[in-house]
């Protein structure tokens, strides 16, 4: 499967949403809190293109915002 | 269409829509929930701390309790957003916008509200490149930045707030009106060094190119245009209902649906409930309260004496 890394911050409400909504799941992800590193965040923007959380990579596909059903459909 | 007719449908997964479900399950009603989220502007709420039973909870958690409480009830739910409601003959069809057609004998609309929009030049180019509508999720993205938040209510000055506690550089706070917001918030930024204030003043364009570089703020005292550099523009200027699609229902001026107080509508069988209604209060305990209603409503409607009673109207 491909990696999963979720870029939050950590008063985002929609993250919380996201990363329970991956462990119902049963997805293994990695988290990035772009809020207490900056050098992480200025990778997101880089990388994503989005200045906003929450941001998912799923191997080299992005969602963007709280999107289950986006998250579901990469993740077959 | 889909063939099975429901005895209620319910548009919106919010505390009122969730609650609403969980009470017409509970009498025995053949219930859909049609709704393109779960939790609606609650998950919005870093904080409740006025939620009875619970001291304090964050507002995705106490979704997710709603949630699994309509669950419990075996409630069936269906991910898509409505785009019209109809009546034909004693029933009604609600169109999905990807699952069609669904039929429903009566119908309660708990579809919420969502932020406005500013509806200027580069506002949807740079959404999400700059443009945000939550500073609790992306206020840190900002950090020795200068920004613009458009908004002198209460949610505009919390997410100056919220920008100075994550360390903006400068903060531009523009406004059509006089600061609106409660006083206790106003005191913590009016005199404060990092932050400017553009009263009587509107936002006429975002510019950029990959990202956010500056927004056009116009005095509407003066007609004086100043260009701010910023890389974040924080939209805050209150809620509209997500009431477009119900042609039939009659609405007030801010396009809230009018209900009187049992919940009903101006079309019998359809009831409405939550933030989407002309109800003032905007809680979360309030729109349950409302959700409750609304399915006890909608159940006696169904219910020989419920049609009796509405007819003698």
């Amino acid at each position: 499967m491909a990696e999963v890394t979720v870029y939050t911050t950590s008063t985002c409400p929609w993250c919380t949403r996201l990363k329970d909504f991956l462990r119902a799941e049963g997805v293994s992800f990695n988290e990035v809190d772009v809020g207490k590193d900056p050098t992480a965040a200025k990778r997101m923007v880089e990388l994503t293109g989005q200045r906003s959380v929450p941001v998912t990579t799923i191997g080299d596909q992005i969602i963007i915002g709280y999107d289950p059903d986006g998250i579901k459909e990469l993740l077959g | 269409m889909t063939g099975e007719l429901y005895d209620l449908i319910i548009i919106g997964a919010g505390p009122a829509g969730m609650t609403a479900a969980v009470y017409c399950l509970r009498k025995g009603l053949r219930t859909m929930v049609l709704s393109k989220d779960i939790g609606g502007q609650a998950n919005w709420t870093t904080l409740v701390e006025n939620y009875m039973g619970f001291m304090e909870i964050s507002g995705p958690e106490l979704m997710q309790r709603f949630e699994d409480q309509l669950k419990k009830e075996k409630a069936n739910l269906v991910n898509d957003e409505a785009v019209d409601l109809v009546q034909h003959g004693g029933a009604f069809t609600v169109k999905g916008k990807t699952t069609g057609e669904h039929r429903g004998r009566a119908v309660i609309v708990a579809t919420g509200k969502r932020p406005k929009k500013l509806g200027v030049q580069g506002e949807e180019q740079f959404k999400g490149k700059g443009v945000s509508y939550c500073s609790t999720c992306d206020a840190p993205l900002f950090r020795e930045t200068a920004v613009a938040v458009v908004g002198g209510g209460n949610s505009g000055v919390q997410a100056v707030l919220d920008l100075l506690a994550n360390q903006a550089r400068q903060i531009f706070l523009v406004t059509n009106q006089e600061l609106t917001a409660d006083q206790v918030l106003v005191k913590q930024i009016i005199d404060h060094p990092k932050v400017r204030l553009y009263l009587h003043s509107q936002v006429t364009e975002i510019h950029g190119e990959q990202m956010i570089t500056a927004v056009s703020v116009q005095s509407q005292k003066t007609g004086l245009k100043e260009q701010l550099p910023v890389e974040g523009v924080f939209v805050e200027i209150g809620l509209e209902p997500n009431s477009e699609f119900l042609q039939v229902l009659r609405k007030n001026n801010l396009g809230e649906v009018v209900i009187d107080c049992e919940c009903r509508t101006n079309l019998p069988g359809v009831f409405a409930a939550g933030d989407v209604t002309n109800i003032p209060e905007k809680q979360i305990i309030v729109a349950c309260g409302e959700g409750a209603k609304a399915a006890i409503k909608a159940w006696e409607y169904l219910t020989h004496s419920g049609e009796r009673k509405v007819e003698a109207e």
